[in-house]
């Protein structure tokens, strides 16, 4: 995905480790907002 | 070569079981062939269609329902993973969701002949929490359509398969040396495209200390963090990095319109 932005002129970085290394660093958190949580289609 | 074909006669339904359960599992085998090769074998006497039949349903329905639980509860961590086998791990699981995007539920009925979807399709429809007994019927509906396309093929096209094979018997070891040459081009032609795609790991990878380093220092307008996950937001009470955007990978072009080409965008997933 990193690659197809910097294909569209975005200047584009991979965060080694993901989520798990920023939390295993100790950096801030927040809970992912509520309109975020149903944006993904789903069968249910 | 001769030796293959008396293992086919030999083993026919273990064969048709074990290839068609190994590509519903995700490996790259021609179960396509397998089940033409069976088809003629139908049309020969050699085996009984519905035998035939009810092991490669039995073979596609367990593949696929391992790949269905693992997506549920792997979700995009086993999509990525089946998608390297398909060389283009990007496009190839942007593909599979639009595809569902787009045709909905009847994806899981076709999907078995769409290449590049057929695997992706049972693990997408899990990671999506399609119910399993929903997922059932529907690719028990797309594993018969899918296998007796294939047997039919097969068994109309008995004649014309024999007399292929008795070229191959024909021409001896000169068709021996085009087989060879022809797996020798293929490996070439994947190592190809792999070289082609490897472009996807020269995308510069950024530490957690170094991103940390430039909020802290006060560069929080110059650059947006972005969450790229697709599973953990169907989670209640998942978290992200503070401040982060999210972007649906699978909306990538509806999503970038918003985005400013002046910061920089440190993507992230789990």
């Amino acid at each position: 995905m990193a690659h197809l932005l910097r294909e569209k002129g975005f200047n584009a970085f991979i965060l080694v480790g993901g989520l798990a290394a920023w939390r295993k660093a100790g950096q801030p958190l927040e809970p992912v907002p509520r309109e975020d949580l149903v944006k993904l289609p789903t069968f249910s | 070569m001769s030796g293959l074909l008396s293992l086919l006669a030999r083993h026919g339904y273990a064969v048709t079981f074990w290839m068609l359960l190994a590509e519903a599992l995700g490996l790259p085998l021609p179960a396509a062939i397998a089940l033409v090769g069976a088809g003629a074998a139908i049309a020969s006497h050699t085996l009984v269609g519905t035998r035939v039949l009810g092991i490669a349903l039995i073979a596609l329905l367990i593949g696929d329902s391992v790949q269905f639980w693992l997506g549920r509860y792997s979700g995009w961590a086993l999509l990525g993973f089946l998608c390297r086998l398909s060389l283009n791990p990007e496009t190839c699981i942007l593909r599979s969701a639009e595809s569902f995007y787009k045709r909905g539920r009847v994806t899981i009925v076709i999907a078995k002949f769409i290449p590049g979807i057929n695997t992706m399709a049972a693990p997408l429809a899990g990671s999506m929490k399609m119910r399993y007994s929903q997922f059932l019927l529907l690719d028990f509906a797309g594993a018969w359509f899918y296998t007796l396309t294939y047997l039919t093929v097969g068994y109309l096209s008995r004649d014309f398969l024999a007399a292929v094979l008795q070229s191959f018997y024909a021409a001896g070891r000169v068709m021996e040396v085009v087989l060879i040459v022809a797996v020798i081009a293929y490996a070439g032609y994947r190592i190809v495209q792999f070289r082609k795609f490897k472009i996807y790991d020269v995308v510069p990878r950024v530490q957690v200390a170094d991103l940390s380093a430039r909020l802290s220092a006060g560069e929080r307008d110059k650059l947006l963090i972005v969450d790229v996950r697709s599973h953990g937001y169907y989670d209640k009470g998942a978290e992200r990095i503070h401040g982060s955007i999210r972007i649906e990978p699978n909306n990538l072009e509806e999503e970038v319109k918003n985005l400013s080409k002046d910061r920089d965008l440190y993507l992230y997933c789990t």
